[in-house]
C-alpha cells in the first residue's frame, strides 16, 4: 500500500517547535496505516534546521522528509502549496493527513484542488467497517456526524484531522529514530506579502481555542462568588466561561457565553460548575472531550453529558479542588 | 413616510386583506388606464423574521373563507391541505378514553381541512408579493400615531437599541408611516390594538376572554395515527371547573399535531397550562399514541374566545380591526381562520371603496353584519359565557341556547375578564398538581422553547414592560404567588431570591413565544407586552 | 472596487434539525437564514463600497428558496444579485460548488471576492479557497479587516491561532474568507426592501452550467446522530474526597490535566 503522508506544522510563534496538533495527525495516520498496512511518512517544511524533523522522527514513522528552502521560513499559502506538490507527487501517498489548524485551513483546499484531489476537512475518526475506509466528520455544527469517502482515482485523499480528536501523546514512539531524508523543492516567491505575527490587547475572547474551560451557571448565586470560580480557573490554567443567565445578568461579559446564543466549544476539559444544563447550553459544549459537572441537583440534565459528575454543593467542592490543585498544580 | 394603507400583521386576516385588495385594484385598473391606483405604498408589516414564522394554530380549517379567496386551494400541493377523513370526541377520565357515541355537531369536521397555519401564511404571502404588495417581514408596528383622537399612522420598531435603551452603532430608527387607513390584523391581543382601545376608550359589550393553546408537533412510528383524522378530547387533565380540551390531528409524514386549550379563566393562580399539557400527554391513551415518537416542534398562542358580544367596535374613520385582533372566532366550533380570511376580505373591500371614493371604512361593520360572519357568530353569541363555571353548566347552557336560537337564559350573557377570576392564594385549598417532566414524553418549558425555534436579539430592552416592580416582588408574591411564572408557557418569568433572600422577578425575554398570555392574565395589569426588535420570536415552521 | 460576495442559505441557528428518512441530508422543513460569516462578508463589502466606491454583487448557490438571501442582500445595499440555482445544490461538495460559482461568474471582473470562512451546515471551510485556486487568484482566510493598499492591492488582517494576528498584502483580484463578528451588521430598511425589487437578479441553472454531483471529489455517504454520550461516573464521598477522586480521574484516566 502506498504510504500515508502527514504534513507536520511548526508552531507559528516558535518555529523551532512542532505544533502539537501535528502529533495528533501522526496518531491518526498511524491508526489508518495500521489498518491499511501502509507505512507512515511525515514531511516538514523549513528554511533552516528547525529541530522539528527530529521531533517527528522520534515517533514510529517509516521516514521523515525535510524540505528546506529560504522561502519556507514564514508561512505563505502559494509557497507551501508549490513545495508540497513537489513533495507529494513523487511519493504518491494514498492519503495525506494534516492537522486542522488555521494555517492548514488556509492552504489545504488549494493543495488538494491543485492535485486534482478531494479534501475531507475536520476528520474526527475512521470507519474501517467498509473498504476503503470512511472518514467521519461533524456536520451541521456537530448536530450530526457525517461519513465521507473520496471519489477520485489515482490521487491521494486529503484529510485534515480535527484538533483534539486524536491524542498527540498516544503517537507511537519508534524503536529508533526514523530516518530523515532531504527533498528538494523549488517554490516561486509568493504573491502575498505577509507581515509579522503580532498579538493585541484581547478584544473578544475566543473560547473555541481554549484547551480547558471552567464554566459557571446560576448555581453561583451572586456575582461576588465568581472570584471563587476565577480562582479555580487560574489553578487549572483554564478560560472562564458561563451559561446565558450569568451573562444576561451582566456578571460576565457576553463574549464569555457558551451555548446556542454564545460560542460553541469543544475543549479537552470542560468543567461545568452550578450549570443545570439547559439544552441551549448543552449544544454549545457537548462536543467537549471530557466533561465534568458539579451540581447539587442530581437530576440536572448536565449529568447526562458529563463524564464525571459530582452531586454536591459547589461552595464545598470548589474550594477543595482549589486546595488540591495548589498542593499539586496541573 | 406617506402610505396609502398600512396593514399590521401577516396572518390569515392581514394576508387575505392584502391579496383581495391587490386584486380589487388590478381589476379596477384594467378599466382605468389613466387614473390607475398604485400598490406601491401599501405596506403589510409582519414582526416575524419570515412569512408564517409566528403563525400557530391546530389547525382544522373551515374552507369557507379560503374558498372565496382562492377557490383552487384544495388541489394545491404547495399548501398541502389535508381533507378531514374522520373525527371523534374522546372523553378522558384519569385512566380511560371513552369515545363519545356521537360527535357533537359543532365538532363535525367533514368537509374541513387539516392545515399548517405556518404554511398557509407562506403560501398566501407568496401570492400577495406576486400580486404586487410588499410584505415587510421583521418589521413590527411599535406605536400608533395619533392626532388627538384621529389615528394618523403607524410607527415601526426601532432597530439596534441596546439593553440599556441606548442606540447601538447599527441603530436604525423606526419609520413613521403616515396613513389614512390602518388595518390591524395583529392576531389575539395585539399590542397596537390595545393602544387603540386605550386611546379611544373602545370596548365591547363583554370584555374579551382568551384561551391559551399549547401545542407540540410529533413524528410517530408509521401507521400510528392516520393522516386526516381529527380527535378532540374533554376531561383529563382539566378539572371539571375548568374549560378547555385537547386535540390530536393527523398530518402527513406520520406527524400529529397535539395540544391542549386551557381557558384563561381559571381560579387558581398556580394553574400552569404548559404543565397541564404535559399531564395530558401522560394519559394512557396519549402515552400509547406517542410511544416511540419524537417531539418535532413546540408553540403556544392565545385565542380570543368571547365571541360576538366581546367584539369591540371594529372600524373608525381611519382604522379597521380584522381576524383575531377583532375577536372573530367561533369558540363553539373552535374555528377562526375562515372568519379571519373573510373579515380580511371585507376589510379590503372597504379600503378599496375608500381609495376610490365609493365608500368609507365605516361601512366595514355593516359588511360584517351582512355577511356569513354574523350569521355564524350570532347564534353562538352566549356560548362561551356559559362555560365560565365549568364544563357541565356550559353544556346545559349550550343545549338551551340551541333551542332558543342562541338567546339562552339571558341575552346578552355577561362575562368577567380572565384575570379578575383569579383567587388569592390564602383563599385556596388544594393547589394544582405539578408534573415533573421526564424529558422523553413530557418536557420542561425550556426544552419546549428550544423546539419553538425562538430567537431574539439578546442586546435589546426587555419587551415585557413591568409597570411597578414592587407589585411583582411584594404584593403579587404574597397575594397571588406570581402567576406569571406559572401561566407563561415559555419560562420568561422566573422568581429568584436576591442576596438578602428577598423574592425578585427575573425576566428571560428572549424565551418569549409571543403568545400574549402575560399581557392578558396579570391580575394587576402590571405587564405590557410590546413588540421586541422586528424579526425576534418563534419560528413555527410546519406548525 | 467591484466586489462579489458569496452567501449561503443555511438552517437558522438553533433550528431543531431532523434527518431525512434516507439519512442523506436533513429534512427541509426548517427555517433558513444567511450563513452568519457570509452576512459579515456582505457587511464588509458594503462598507468597502461606501468608502471607496464601486459595486457589490451578491451570489448564492442553492434551491429556489435561497433567493431570499439575495433579496436581503439587495435590501441592505448590494447592487445586483446572481442566483446559481439547483435543487441538488446541497449535494455538491466544496470543489463542485466552487466550480459552479466559477462558471457562473465567467467573464465578469471583480477586484475582490468575499465569502464567509465556513458554512454552518456542511462546514467544509473550503469553498472560498478552492474558488481562488480555480480563478488563479491569491487568497487569505479568516479575515478580520480589509483595506485597499494602493493600485490593485489590498491589505488584510488575518486571525491566527491563540490571539495572534498578521497583516497580509496581496494583489487583486483576490479571494478573502471572512470571520464572524468583524463588524456590526446593518438592518435592511423599509426603503431598501422597496428598492431591492428593482435591482437586477440574474439566475444561472446548475444544469446549464454543467455542474452535477459527479464533479464531487468527496462523497457524503450518510449522516447520523452523534454517538450517545458516555455513562457518567458519579463521584462519591465528602467534598474533599470527591475533589481528590476527580483530579485523579482527570490526570490518570482522561489525561486532560
Amino acid at each position: 500500500m502506498n504510504p500515508i503522508l502527514v504534513i507536520a506544522e511548526r508552531k507559528i510563534t516558535a518555529p523551532g517547535k512542532l505544533n502539537p496538533a501535528s502529533l495528533e495527525a501522526i496518531t491518526a495516520a498511524q491508526a489508518l496505516g495500521e489498518k491499511l498496512g501502509a507505512p507512515v511518512v511525515a514531511a516538514v517544511l523549513e528554511a533552516g534546521e528547525s529541530g522539528c524533523a527530529a521531533e517527528c522522527a522520534a515517533r514510529r514513522l517509516e521516514r521523515v522528509l525535510v524540505a528546506r528552502h529560504p522561502l519556507l521560513g514564514a508561512y505563505s499559502p502559494d509557497v507551501w502549496v508549490q513545495a508540497l506538490v513537489q513533495i507529494i507527487t513523487p511519493l504518491q501517498p494514498s492519503y495525506v493527513l494534516l492537522p486542522h489548524t488555521y494555517q492548514v485551513r488556509d492552504f489545504a483546499p488549494q493543495l488538494a484542488t491543485r492535485m486534482g484531489a478531494g479534501l475531507i476537512s475536520d476528520v474526527t475518526g475512521f470507519n474501517f467497517a467498509s473498504t476503503p475506509p470512511r472518514f467521519q466528520r461533524p456536520m451541521f455544527q456537530g448536530k450530526f456526524t457525517a461519513e465521507f469517502g473520496f471519489s477520485g482515482e489515482g490521487v491521494p485523499g486529503f484529510c485534515t484531522v480535527q484538533i483534539g480528536a486524536f491524542r498527540g501523546d498516544q503517537a507511537a514512539m519508534g524503536a529508533q529514530p526514523a530516518p530523515i531524508a532531504a527533498v528538494t523543492v523549488t517554490p516561486e516567491p509568493s504573491r502575498l506579502d505577509s507581515g509579522e505575527i503580532f498579538q493585541e490587547a484581547k478584544q473578544a475572547v475566543d473560547l473555541t481555542q481554549a484547551p480547558i474551560i471552567v464554566s459557571v451557571g446560576r448555581g453561583i448565586k451572586e456575582p461576588k462568588n465568581l472570584d471563587l470560580i476565577r480562582e479555580l480557573a487560574t489553578a487549572l490554567g483554564a478560560e472562564l466561561a458561563a451559561s446565558r443567565p450569568i451573562c444576561d445578568a451582566g456578571w460576565l461579559p457576553m463574549d464569555r457565553q457558551i451555548g446556542s446564543s454564545g460560542q460553541t466549544v469543544a475543549p479537552k476539559l470542560y468543567l461545568a460548575v452550578g450549570i443545570s444544563g439547559a439544552i441551549q447550553h448543552l449544544v454549545g459544549m457537548k462536543g467537549s472531550r471530557t466533561i465534568v459537572a458539579i451540581n447539587k441537583d442530581p437530576e440536572a440534565p448536565i449529568f447526562e453529558v458529563a463524564d464525571y459528575g459530582i452531586v454536591g454543593n459547589l461552595f464545598d467542592v470548589v474550594p477543595a479542588l482549589i486546595a488540591l490543585l495548589k498542593e499539586n498544580p496541573a | 413616510m406617506q402610505a396609502d394603507v398600512v396593514i399590521v400583521g401577516a396572518g390569515p386576516a392581514g394576508l387575505a386583506c392584502a391579496l383581495h385588495l391587490a386584486r380589487l385594484i388590478d381589476t379596477y385598473n384594467q378599466g382605468q388606464p389613466q387614473g390607475a391606483l398604485s400598490k406601491e405604498n401599501i405596506y403589510l408589516l409582519e414582526k416575524g423574521r419570515a412569512l408564517g414564522a409566528h403563525q400557530l394554530s391546530g389547525a382544522v380549517m373551515d374552507p369557507r373563507g379560503l374558498r372565496e379567496l382562492e377557490p383552487g386551494f384544495a388541489a394545491d400541493a404547495e399548501l398541502g391541505a389535508i381533507p378531514v377523513q374522520d373525527d371523534a370526541l374522546l372523553l378522558f377520565t384519569r385512566e380511560h378514553a371513552l369515545r363519545a357515541p356521537i360527535t357533537p355537531p359543532p365538532l363535525h369536521n367533514h368537509g374541513n381541512y387539516i392545515i399548517s397555519l405556518n404554511r398557509l401564511a407562506q403560501w398566501l404571502g407568496a401570492k400577495v408579493e406576486a400580486a404586487g404588495i410588499n410584505v415587510f417581514t421583521a418589521f413590527a408596528g411599535a406605536n400608533l400615531l395619533f392626532d388627538g383622537a384621529r389615528l394618523t399612522g403607524v410607527r415601526t420598531d426601532d432597530k439596534g437599541v441596546g439593553r440599556d435603551g441606548q442606540p447601538k452603532s447599527n441603530f436604525e430608527p423606526g419609520y413613521d408611516l403616515q396613513s389614512p387607513m390602518v388595518v390591524l390584523a395583529e392576531g389575539p391581543r395585539g399590542s397596537l390594538s390595545q393602544q387603540l382601545f386605550g386611546h379611544l376608550g373602545l370596548r365591547g359589550t363583554n370584555p374579551q376572554v382568551f384561551s391559551l393553546g399549547v401545542k407540540e408537533l410529533w413524528e410517530l412510528p408509521p401507521g400510528r395515527f392516520p393522516k386526516g383524522r381529527v380527535y378532540h378530547t374533554l376531561g383529563f387533565p382539566l378539572s371539571s371547573d375548568m374549560y378547555g380540551g385537547g386535540w390530536i390531528y393527523g398530518f402527513d409524514d406520520n406527524r400529529v399535531s397535539i395540544g391542549l386549550m386551557t381557558a384563561l379563566e381559571y381560579r387558581d393562580p398556580a394553574t400552569d397550562p404548559h404543565n397541564l399539557f404535559q399531564q395530558f400527554k401522560t394519559h394512557p391513551y396519549m402515552r400509547r399514541l406517542l410511544q416511540g415518537g419524537e417531539l418535532v416542534r413546540y408553540g403556544a398562542k392565545t385565542t380570543p374566545m368571547g365571541g360576538w358580544y366581546s367584539l369591540p367596535p371594529t372600524a373608525g374613520d381611519n382604522w379597521l380591526l380584522i381576524g383575531d385582533s377583532a375577536g372573530f372566532v367561533n369558540s363553539q366550533r373552535l374555528k377562526g381562520i375562515h372568519l379571519a380570511i373573510k373579515s380580511g376580505m371585507l376589510a379590503a373591500e372597504s379600503v378599496f371603496e375608500q381609495l376610490t371614493g365609493r365608500g368609507s371604512l365605516r361601512d366595514y361593520p355593516h359588511k360584517v353584519a351582512a355577511s356569513w360572519i354574523r350569521e355564524e357568530l350570532w347564534p353562538v353569541r352566549n356560548f362561551h359565557q356559559g362555560f365560565e363555571h365549568g364544563l357541565l353548566p356550559g353544556m346545559a347552557n349550550a343545549a338551551l341556547q340551541m333551542a332558543t336560537g342562541g338567546r339562552g337564559w339571558r341575552d346578552p350573557l355577561p362575562t368577567v375578564s380572565g384575570p379578575d377570576r383569579l383567587v388569592k392564594i390564602d383563599q385556596l385549598g388544594e393547589r394544582p398538581f405539578e408534573l415533573v417532566p421526564d424529558g422523553k414524553l413530557t418536557f420542561d418549558k425550556v426544552t419546549d422553547v428550544f423546539h419553538s425555534g425562538t430567537r431574539h436579539e439578546e442586546d435589546q430592552p426587555a419587551h415585557l414592560v413591568i409597570g411597578d416592580w414592587d407589585i411583582c416582588n411584594h404584593r403579587c408574591a404574597i397575594e397571588y404567588g406570581n402567576p406569571c411564572q406559572h401561566y407563561c408557557p415559555a419560562f420568561v418569568y422566573e422568581m429568584q431570591f436576591d442576596e438578602s433572600g428577598q423574592r425578585k422577578l427575573h425576566l428571560n425575554p428572549s424565551n418569549c413565544v409571543h403568545c400574549k398570555t402575560c399581557d392578558i392574565m396579570d391580575p394587576y395589569r402590571n405587564i405590557t407586552w410590546v413588540p421586541p426588535e422586528g424579526g425576534g420570536g418563534p419560528s413555527y415552521e410546519g406548525m | 472596487m467591484n466586489i462579489l460576495v458569496c452567501l449561503k442559505q443555511v438552517p437558522a441557528k438553533d433550528a431543531p434539525l431532523k434527518l431525512a428518512p434516507d439519512a442523506g441530508w436533513i429534512r427541509d422543513d426548517v427555517t433558513y437564514e444567511t450563513n452568519e460569516p457570509d452576512a459579515f462578508a456582505l457587511e464588509a463589502a458594503l462598507r468597502l463600497k461606501e468608502a471607496h466606491g464601486g459595486e457589490v454583487a451578491a451570489l448564492t448557490l442553492g434551491p429556489a428558496r435561497a433567493a431570499q438571501v439575495l433579496r436581503e442582500a439587495l435590501a441592505k445595499g448590494a447592487d445586483r444579485a446572481i442566483h446559481v440555482e439547483g435543487g441538488e445544490a446541497h449535494r455538491l461538495d466544496a470543489f463542485a460548488a466552487a466550480e459552479a460559482i466559477t462558471r457562473a461568474i465567467a467573464g465578469q471582473a471583480f477586484d475582490l471576492i468575499l465569502t464567509g470562512l465556513q458554512s454552518d451546515d456542511a462546514g467544509y471551510g473550503q469553498t472560498g479557497v478552492i474558488l481562488a485556486e480555480l480563478l488563479g487568484a491569491p487568497h487569505a482566510t479568516i479575515i478580520m479587516q480589509i483595506e485597499p493598499a494602493g493600485e490593485k492591492k489590498v491589505k488584510v488582517k488575518r486571525e491566527l491561532e491563540s490571539g495572534n494576528f498578521q497583516f497580509v498584502t496581496m494583489p487583486t483580484p483576490a479571494v478573502l474568507t471572512i470571520q464572524s463578528g468583524i463588524n456590526k451588521l446593518r438592518y435592511a430598511t423599509l426603503m431598501g426592501i422597496k428598492q431591492a425589487k428593482n435591482k437586477p437578479l440574474a439566475t444561472a441553472r446548475l444544469d446549464d452550467l454543467g455542474v452535477t454531483p459527479s464533479l464531487n471529489r468527496q462523497q457524503l455517504l450518510g449522516l447520523a446522530l452523534p454517538q450517545k454520550s458516555k455513562g457518567t461516573t458519579l463521584l462519591p464521598g465528602s467534598p474533599k474526597e470527591q475533589a481528590a477522586t476527580l483530579l485523579r480521574h482527570l490526570r490518570q484516566d482522561a489525561h486532560v490535566l
